[in-house]
């Protein structure tokens, strides 16, 4: 937790799972904070075959998504991180250089 | 249900509170719909819960601000995304377990702005962040990185400088890519009395020096480098255009880069719903037209603040007051002649400080040069410039045919990050440039949805 700074002795923790695996955050993190606080700063494989994390921060961009609790695409920018929240990646279940698309939207 | 709705706001930030207390002032029944899981924007973003005594003196007016409009008689529905708006003011917006169908009576758009994207060679790894980011992240207690380079323009960037070297982050660098300073001499007779401004900026400015920081003026980034994540990057001294002086780039190390190139609206809604736009560089790009009471081409729809044209926060106060008013005179509440008279007049003299902002931060044509070949322009579909370039050579000479060829634009951010990216790409291949009515055609919803939201929904 070297990436935190400032934050009270007392402050409240949680645990929660990022593929599978436990980890701490602080009330109020997003999902995106609390893996940045673990030092892991990519958590999607995106459709061009790259590792992505975070960007805007506000919810804008769509590059950080995660599944959490089983849906899908959301942003870690904006999810509170909640006790026992189970998020995944999609580091490991999309193809390196595939499109991870056969079909166009609309 | 369609429910009827009196005065819809779309965003609580400074211009959204601003407006909805202002109309709620003249008597209207308000409600705001707000993004976020707080009211208070982007400026006046809350601390976490638990750290609610450690609130800054901005945080605390944040909170007063949409109390104020509380007491008004105003409801602020939060985690509130409004996804669908068309020119009749129907608007479809989504909790997590709500639906809400809505016939506004009047809308006043103030849905704020995002940072501008710039993409040159290596933006997409790992720890390139835009300042907005990093931002989010200080105010969680966590820093972005550990040895940070930021880069760009515009005071924000000072600000988040400052953050960082507070919470004991190492600066590899703070670039400004405008020479500022030289600058500034022709916007004396603006600058005169805006002390308070001032003083914040030499605040930052000091702190830089104090940490002996290396902030240069002239100076911006040009590429970053790393393997799977941020390792460093090269920087070059810049010309007036903003392209890189040969001879000038140097290479630092760093594992995080936060990139802040200024403001641009978020435009979506009143793009989506048929209101008239135009193309202001200095307003941060495509804004809506609007009269003299910020009503859109559409009756009984206003915008105001950031989201209409960059102006800060104080503008947006000043337009979501104006907003506010008119919106309830329109719909046959009393007018409130003398505040918003005064109003307007704030905002006359709150627009030579804009205009000077503008002047003194807007990124010149090299920035938007920077990219090479396999640069990701469309990072959602993963569209290299080469690919456009390809499609140019097909004849593609419209955005609308970029996007129907590479499917730019066609991602989850449905086009925000790439677009002004893209519009200046075809600027240069074309050597014209690109109008207003050109720009994506965008069309609900304005955030991804969950198909079964979409199949529940008569409207669509």
């Amino acid at each position: 937790m070297t990436m935190r700074f400032g934050i009270p002795r007392q402050s409240p923790t949680m645990t929660f799972f990022v593929d599978g695996k436990a980890m701490t955050a602080f009330q109020g993190d997003t999902v995106a904070g609390a893996l940045f606080a673990a030092g892991i700063r990519a958590w999607r494989r995106a459709r061009s075959g790259e590792e992505r994390g975070l960007l805007c921060g506000i919810g804008i961009c769509f590059d950080c998504l995660v599944t959490v609790d089983g849906q899908s695409d959301q942003r870690a920018c904006q999810t509170l991180v909640e006790p026992g929240m189970l998020v995944e990646t999609n580091l490991i279940s999309i193809p390196v250089n595939g499109t991870g698309k056969d079909s166009p939207p609309c | 249900m369609l429910k009827e709705w009196e005065v819809v706001v779309v965003g609580a930030g400074a211009a959204g509170l601003s407006a909805a207390l202002a109309a709620a002032q003249s008597g209207a029944q308000v409600t705001v719909l707000d993004a976020y899981p707080a009211p208070g924007g982007q400026y006046y973003r809350q601390p976490p819960q638990y750290l609610q005594k450690h609130a800054t003196r901005r945080q605390r007016q944040g909170r007063q601000l949409w109390q104020q409009a509380q007491q008004a008689g105003v409801t602020i529905i939060n985690d509130c995304l409004v996804w669908y708006a068309d020119g009749e003011r129907q608007i479809i917006a989504r909790t997590a377990l709500d639906s809400y169908e809505v016939h506004a009576h009047a809308l006043i758009l103030a849905s704020g702005a995002y940072e501008r994207p710039v993409a040159f060679p290596g933006w997409t790894l790992p720890g390139v962040l835009m300042t907005s980011a990093a931002q989010t992240l200080l105010y969680q207690h966590i820093l972005p990185g550990k040895r940070v380079l930021l880069a760009g323009t515009g005071p924000l960037q000072l600000v988040v400088a400052k953050k960082l070297l507070d919470a004991g982050a190492e600066l590899a660098g703070v670039l400004e890519g405008n020479p500022v300073a030289r600058r500034a001499v022709r916007h004396i007779p603006a600058l005169w009395g805006q002390w308070e401004r001032i003083a914040e900026g030499l605040a930052s400015y000091l702190t830089m020096l104090w940490h002996q920081a290396p902030y240069r003026t002239g100076w911006g980034i040009v590429e970053a480098h790393g393997v799977s994540q941020v390792e460093g990057a090269t920087i070059a001294r810049l010309d007036d255009q903003w392209r890189p002086i040969p001879g000038s780039h140097q290479r630092v190390a760093c594992d995080t880069i936060c990139i802040g190139y200024g403001l641009i609206p978020f435009n979506s809604l009143s793009r989506q719903m048929g209101a008239e736009q135009s193309w202001n560089e200095a307003l941060g790009g495509i804004v809506p037209v609007r009269d003299d009471n910020l009503q859109t081409s559409i009756a009984g729809v206003y915008a105001a603040g950031d989201g209409a044209g960059i102006g800060g926060v104080r503008m947006s106060m000043i337009e979501g007051r104006i907003a506010g008013f008119c919106a309830a005179a329109g719909l046959g509440h009393a007018p409130q002649t003398l505040a918003l008279q005064q109003a307007k007049k704030q905002q006359k003299s709150e627009a030579v400080f804009q205009r000077l902002l503008m002047d003194l931060f807007t990124p010149g044509p090299g920035a938007y040069e920077l990219a090479s070949d396999e640069t990701l322009i469309c990072r959602c579909e993963g569209v290299t410039k080469r690919k456009l370039a390809q499609a140019v050579a097909h004849k593609a000479s419209t955005m609308m045919e970029l996007k129907s060829e590479t499917r730019c634009g066609m991602g989850e951010c449905q086009g925000r990050i790439c677009e002004q990216g893209v519009l200046h790409y075809l600027e240069q291949v074309s050597r014209q440039p690109v109008d207003a009515s050109s720009v994506y055609h965008l069309r609900p919803p304005v955030f991804p949805l969950p198909i079964d939201v979409l199949g529940r929904t008569p409207l669509v």
